[in-house]
């Protein structure tokens, strides 16, 4: 027979036990992020959409004003065309957000015409005739999933064959182009939540590394880019202050500078 | 001839192991990557765009590893992770810059499915943490994929 002490010491333990198997499931409600500098994985550029579907809920975007179709200058220099196959993706987003469907027609097969430019045509054309037969349905879901497929064929394809310095510049491309229409927006009616969106320092680190570790290129545009995202810097990193209209537009001005550099020719 | 056999083989056979070696290794976080899109599936009846792009390799039990990650505020994010390992058992967690754990409570975890729900209170980076809890294997494959809306 077992005694009462026995028993009350016996449930003491088993109840331990459980809380701390329970405790041991859950996760810790806070962690020291800075020891974890070792097991980082670079930070992930996300699809101009992403920040776009954000930004349009904030209500009273008119998507039309920002599409643009225009069949562009044809490069040879494999960094310019990747530059531009990521500005022209974020194009898609942008006429898919006006639900525009002739551009995203067209801008499917300037991204078919870029990714031959550079090598990897291949991979892209299942896509472009996807992304057009989406855009007939008008089916915008349907459009954005293959522009994203489109994005990550062309970088996997590009990584391949070791070129994943070019697939950096497709992801830059995007986010110059989708930063210039998001600050355009801001600009044009400011909110406090609109330029919050612009709160992305650890993306600019990423992309200055990246073009720090292209010299190789010697492009004046590359550059360029490197010189501007130092002084859009100071004025997205800036903690847990708003990000004022003034920086905005400042932003806006930077964006669409290098913008022009990357679609016309006089470089 | 028996000499030239000798430096054949020793060419070939150690590309021929590091090609299988990849093989198995590519077709294992392939498989994992599958089973994360398996846990997105419902998600995306329910409007969620899933990214193309995955991220993933492989860890032993009790290894976290991070993944650094811009969110928006305004939009909602799920992470799913998967694993092949049917015996596994996974968790992924999301933490804002400062080390708080910021996930929603439907947050759950499933023997080699895991996912986490966030709706950010404010834009910027964040740390998606995933980790094997438990594994029969001494390193286990993993693949991390997020939807958004």
């Amino acid at each position: 027979m077992i005694s009462f002490v026995k028993l009350f010491k016996l449930t003491v333990i088993a109840m331990v036990g459980l809380t701390l198997s329970t405790r041991a499931a859950e996760a810790p409600q806070r962690i020291d992020v800075k020891k974890l500098s070792k097991r980082v994985d670079d930070v992930v550029v996300p699809l101009p959409n992403e920040v776009f579907g954000a930004l349009n809920k904030l209500g009273g975007v008119n998507w039309k004003e920002y599409v643009r179709s225009g069949k562009g200058s044809n490069f040879t220099e494999r960094p310019r065309i990747a530059l531009l196959l990521g500005t022209v993706i974020a194009d898609g987003f942008i006429a898919v957000q006006a639900e525009d469907a002739p551009t995203v027609k067209d801008i499917g097969q300037r991204v078919l015409g870029l990714a031959k430019g550079i090598g990897v045509g291949n991979s892209i054309t299942p896509h472009a005739k996807a992304i057009t037969e989406a855009a007939d349905k008008r089916n915008w879901n349907g459009v954005r999933q293959e522009l994203d497929r489109t994005q990550n064929s062309v970088q996997q394809a590009m990584n391949e064959v070791h070129d994943e310095k070019l697939s950096h510049l497709v992801s830059l491309g995007g986010w110059l182009r989708g930063t210039e229409v998001l600050t355009a927006v801001v600009n044009k009616r400011y909110s406090e939540d609109g330029a919050e969106l612009l709160h992305q320092p650890d993306l600019l680190t990423y992309f200055e590394d990246r073009l720090r570790a292209m010299p190789e290129f010697n492009l004046k545009l590359l550059q360029d880019i490197q010189a501007a995202l130092g002084e859009v810097r100071p004025l997205i990193d800036v903690g847990e202050a708003r990000i004022s209209a003034q920086s905005v537009k400042r932003i806006n001005e930077i964006t669409t500078r290098l913008d022009e550099a990357i679609v016309t020719k006089a470089q | 001839m028996p000499a030239l056999f000798k430096q054949t083989t020793r060419v070939i056979l150690p590309v021929a192991i590091l090609l299988a070696t990849l093989a198995v290794l590519g077709a294992s976080v392939d498989d994992a990557q599958s089973f994360a899109l398996q846990a997105a599936e419902p998600y995306v009846k329910e409007g969620f765009q899933v990214r193309e792009d995955y991220w993933g390799g492989d860890l032993a039990s009790g290894e976290p590893k991070a993944v650094k990650q811009q969110l928006f505020k305004g939009n909602e994010y799920w992470f799913w992770l998967g694993t092949e390992v049917e015996k596994a058992s996974v968790s992924v967690h999301i933490y804002d810059s400062e080390g708080k754990l910021v996930e929603q409570p439907d947050s759950w975890q499933k023997g080699h499915f895991a996912g986490a729900h966030i709706i950010p209170p404010s834009t910027g980076t964040y740390f998606i943490i995933v980790k094997i809890e438990q594994s029969p294997e001494e390193r286990t494959h993993w693949a991390l994929v997020y939807g958004f809306r």
